[in-house]
């Protein structure tokens, strides 16, 4: 961060300044091209149910990446408590979600 | 010099309302745990006396079960939280060599939440009844069908609002401890309770959000007409057993890991070694916090979850017992051709390691879901939790209030009344709770306000009795301490117990509003200690002597608690209008707090080579 | 240890300015901390969804109910929010603090559009479709997780606007900056949720 007010980092700044909007358009348009297929998978409908379902997990965790490592950093260096924080969130989120699925009713 | 800022200092009833200080927010949170502490021995005494002998009739059935409900309600969530977070807030920081916590305003607001929540679910009593449906609230017991009174609301409410306060005190801690430590102090420099502390905090973090949602689902039930545990509609009470304990059993591990890493701290101080297996320790802290969110539904073995959920959680129950059991054996080789010192403090560390095992061996039994069947619900169960909650917990806080009582007050707690206090709680303590073992197995069921004579359980209720007054005069002996100790002159030294390893007692007793007036350099594990055998007598200095940043004190926090209050005790009444108001009040000190740049103050450097060297 | 006053800095703002000062360093990091928390408090929510999204008693069901259309118009939006919050952090960054607010404001209009959409909907739902809090433990459970996201929005909204106040009051500094640095984190957040709570309780509803 220091390293930014130096000469040095000037060069660096440029290139943020360059890359930073390109890089965030693309990240937007994968979102939105996976939102697509999860609503047009939807609306299609007649596709197998059990496929369906899959599919919609895999594109809703997709852009969650993609939300969550572009546009909230998590991916940038010095990010390694985040990271550890949010995964450990998500993973006890993950244990009440099957608890929902697999034990409430039987 | 100057000051950039003119600050306005409070002193009375204001400084303390204000107060930034993470030292006076401990001693805060040290008095309301006291307060609440006591108002859930009553309630337990009350609960023993009913059942000193067969169909006695000192209480009524619904005021047992409000007795029951409020006794754990307050104890686990009013009581010996807070005064975690008293030793927390007390030491945390002068552990890590940090001036202050990261957000000192938010240590404030958390305990001013805390407070009134727990306020809140206490004038129960005075308002209609207080809540009846077992610390557990467990549905469908707790849906106005079968609990028509409003207690259950000032259950889920001020539990809502105590639960608020003590998140936010735990994102404190975390980033306090992320953030704030010392030149040198990494990780793994850390003293044992400040892990303790920090992964404490952690479990919080991720445990609390869970009963927030199972509490806001409830209120909803209760207050709203919601189905969420309403049958005829399509709800379903088994998930608010699994919400309820997807956060309850993180919950005991938030209560035992500080009292884990109390001991871990008394004992190398009066054993005069350092403590066997430091990263073992470390390594076990973690894994048992992170086991112990997998294994909540060992407390639903009965429900009829079927044997592949069953045996799933039996196993990873009986893991815990793993890491659990390095450190008991940590704790005795750190004793082992150590020149024990048996103060007050180690006193209890070293009643707490057996106590603390037997409450551990009679965990794993439960463990067992075949054997559980049988122990489900009977007095078996409440011993093994007091084994592990009193005899665990509860000893640890005794001995870490002998041990910093110096830090906190400047006076060392009598040691001959220490003792005097010790000996009666440990046996009143085992004469209480043991016994239970044996009602349990002789068939008595928890939560009964009263049984038949003939039974067998007459004698060993009327032993559990006697020794729970046992307990109460043990802690009325503690008080006793206090209070003469209060009387005494502030003498005490950097070093009380002149054996000190940690940073905290390199410094003053109490310590200065800026704790330390340069932030040292720690050049090892059990920093202080680590100079004294280099022949020095104080930290070495990270930093020049300059002006020290402080924050400034507001009231801001208490008046947005109070905003909570109102507007929690609107939604229980249906009255739109004050929740309205409540929160306009709240978010509008919020609006405050953002507007208003906080500069804070400087202290120069003339006034702390002054303080430093009297105070 | 103590921070450089805000008024020292204001001429040269770093690259980085929420991330200039120990302040600025712990807020940024405890918002973090407190994502992880708000991942736990969503996802008991998504778990009592999950548990109750058959239980319709005698309301309508999810496929009666759900309108994809309007689904997709408030995930649109949202999404594109998103995208304007990047925007305003990175004209943040570049320290031109004029476009940083204009991509605040659009953020705010993007917000309450959603809202709009949000409150139309349950509308529709409570008066043409009896389908209220109390109608089944589906409608409980999808009015409290949608609830709660919609009320998360409610305070992003409130919370920004009160910051683009401040930033045309007190300019970008080191103080500013790391609040809208962790709001922009918040906005996110709640962009993550939604994908779930559109997957989740909107397609997988149509699903079955």
């Amino acid at each position: 961060m220091s390293e930014h007010n130096t000469n040095q980092g000037s060069a660096v700044r440029h290139r943020h300044r360059t890359e930073g909007p390109q890089k965030h358009v693309i990240a937007f348009i994968f979102s939105i091209v996976l939102t697509l297929i999860a609503f047009a998978a939807v609306a299609a409908g007649g596709v197998n149910a059990s496929f369906t379902i899959i599919l919609l997990v895999v594109m809703a965790v997709l852009q969650v990446l993609v939300q969550l490592g572009y546009w909230m950093h998590l991916k940038d260096k010095g990010h390694m408590i985040p990271i550890l924080f949010m995964a450990f969130g998500f993973f006890v989120a993950g244990t009440a979600v099957i608890t929902a699925l697999y034990w409430v009713w039987w | 010099m100057a000051h950039a800022h003119s600050v306005k200092r409070h002193t009375g009833l204001m400084d303390w309302l204000t107060t930034v200080d993470h030292k006076k927010i401990g001693i805060l949170y040290l008095i309301a745990g006291a307060l609440f502490f006591g108002i859930g021995g009553i309630e337990a005494l009350m609960i023993r006396w009913q059942l000193i002998k067969p169909m006695n009739d000192f209480v009524s059935a619904q005021t047992f079960n409000e007795l029951i409900t409020m006794h754990g309600t307050t104890m686990i969530f009013l009581g010996v939280m807070p005064l975690i977070f008293a030793l927390m807030n007390a030491v945390v920081p002068l552990q890590i060599g940090a001036r202050d916590v990261a957000f000192p305003f938010l240590n404030s607001l958390g305990f001013w939440t805390f407070l009134f929540g727990g306020i809140l679910l206490n004038i129960s009593w005075m308002m209609g009844g207080a809540p009846d449906a077992g610390w557990t609230a467990y549905t469908p017991l707790s849906t106005t069908a079968y609990s028509g009174t409003h207690g259950v609301d000032f259950y889920t409410v001020g539990l809502q609002i105590a639960g608020l306060g003590t998140l936010i005190g735990g994102i404190n801690f975390l980033a306090t401890v992320i953030t704030m430590r010392a030149p040198g102090m990494t990780f793994m420099r850390m003293p044992m309770f400040t892990w303790t502390a920090f992964i404490t905090s952690a479990i919080i973090l991720f445990a609390f959000p869970a009963i927030t949602v199972g509490l806001v689902l409830l209120s909803f039930d209760r207050i709203l007409g919601a189905n969420f545990f309403e049958v005829s509609n399509g709800g379903n009470p088994v998930l608010w057993q699994h919400i309820f304990w997807i956060f309850g059993h993180p919950e005991v591990y938030i209560l035992i890991l500080p009292a884990f890493g109390v001991i871990s701290d008394v004992i190398p101080t009066f054993a005069r070694k350092r403590l066997f297996g430091y990263s073992s320790m470390v390594f076990a802290t973690i894994l048992i916090a992170f086991l112990g969110f997998m294994v909540w539904a060992h407390h639903m073995f009965t429900t009829g979850m079927g044997p592949v959920a069953n045996a799933l959680f039996s196993i990873s129950t009986m893991l815990i017992a793993v890491p659990t059991g390095i450190k008991i054996f940590n704790w005795l080789f750190t004793l082992w051709g150590g020149q024990i010192r048996f103060t007050s403090a180690n006193l209890y560390a070293s009643g707490f390691i057996p106590t603390f095992v037997m409450g551990g061996v009679t965990g794993v039994m439960l463990a067992s879901a075949p054997a559980d069947y049988q122990f489900h619900d009977t007095y078996f169960v409440v011993a093994h939790f007091h084994y592990v909650i009193v005899g665990g917990l509860v000893l640890g806080l005794f001995s870490g209030l002998h041990y910093w009582w110096p830090k906190m007050f400047g006076r060392v707690l009598d040691e001959k009344l220490g003792k005097i206090g010790f000996w009666f709680f440990i046996i009143g303590f085992h004469l209480t709770f043991f016994v239970q073992h044996f009602l349990g197995l002789m068939g008595m069921q928890r939560r009964i306000f009263t049984y038949l004579p003939g039974q067998g359980f007459d004698t060993l209720n009327l032993v559990s009795t006697v020794g729970a007054l046992m307990m109460g005069v043990g802690v009325l002996v503690f008080l006793l301490n206090v209070v003469v100790t209060t009387r005494r002159p502030a003498d005490a030294p950097n070093d009380p117990w002149e054996d000190g390893r940690t940073l905290e007692w390199s410094i003053p007793s109490p310590p200065p509003e800026y704790n330390f007036k340069q932030t040292p350099l720690v050049r090892g594990l059990d920093a202080y200690w680590k100079e004294k055998m280099a022949g020095h007598t104080e930290m070495t200095p990270a930093e020049p002597v300059g002006p020290i940043h402080m924050p400034s004190a507001s009231i801001l926090p208490f008046v947005m608690s109070v905003g909570i209050f109102v507007a929690g005790l609107g939604f229980m009444y249906h009255q739109y209008l004050v929740v309205g108001l409540g929160l306009i009040v709240t978010f509008v000190c919020m609006a405050i707090r953002s507007l208003y740049d906080d500069h804070g103050w400087h202290i120069d450097p003339e006034e702390t080579t002054e303080k430093g060297v009297k105070a | 240890m103590s921070a450089p006053h805000a008024e020292q800095v204001t001429s040269a703002l770093p690259h980085e300015p929420e991330k200039a000062t120990l302040e600025g360093r712990n807020k940024v990091l405890a918002f973090w901390l407190f994502l992880g928390g708000e991942s736990v408090l969503f996802g008991t929510l998504f778990a009592t969804f999950l548990a109750l999204r058959e239980q319709i008693a005698d309301g309508p069901s999810a496929d009666e109910l759900f309108k994809l259309p309007t689904v997709a118009a408030a995930t649109f939006i949202l999404l594109v929010s998103s995208l304007t919050s990047v925007f305003a952090i990175q004209a943040m960054h570049k320290g031109n603090r004029k476009s940083l607010s204009l991509w605040l404001i659009v953020t705010v209009i993007l917000g309450l559009g959603f809202l709009g959409l949000e409150i139309y909907e349950f509308a529709e739902y409570v008066n043409h479709e009896k389908f209220g809090m109390t109608t089944s433990a589906f409608s409980s459970a999808f009015y409290t997780l949608v609830g709660f996201h919609g009320a998360h929005v409610l305070f992003g909204v409130v919370w920004i606007s009160l910051l683009i106040g401040q930033l045309a009051k007190k300019g970008l500094t080191v103080v500013t900056a790391p609040k809208i640095y962790v709001s922009a984190m918040y906005w996110h957040f709640i962009d993550v949720v939604w994908v779930f709570i559109f997957t989740v309780v909107y397609l997988l509803g149509k699903v079955g």
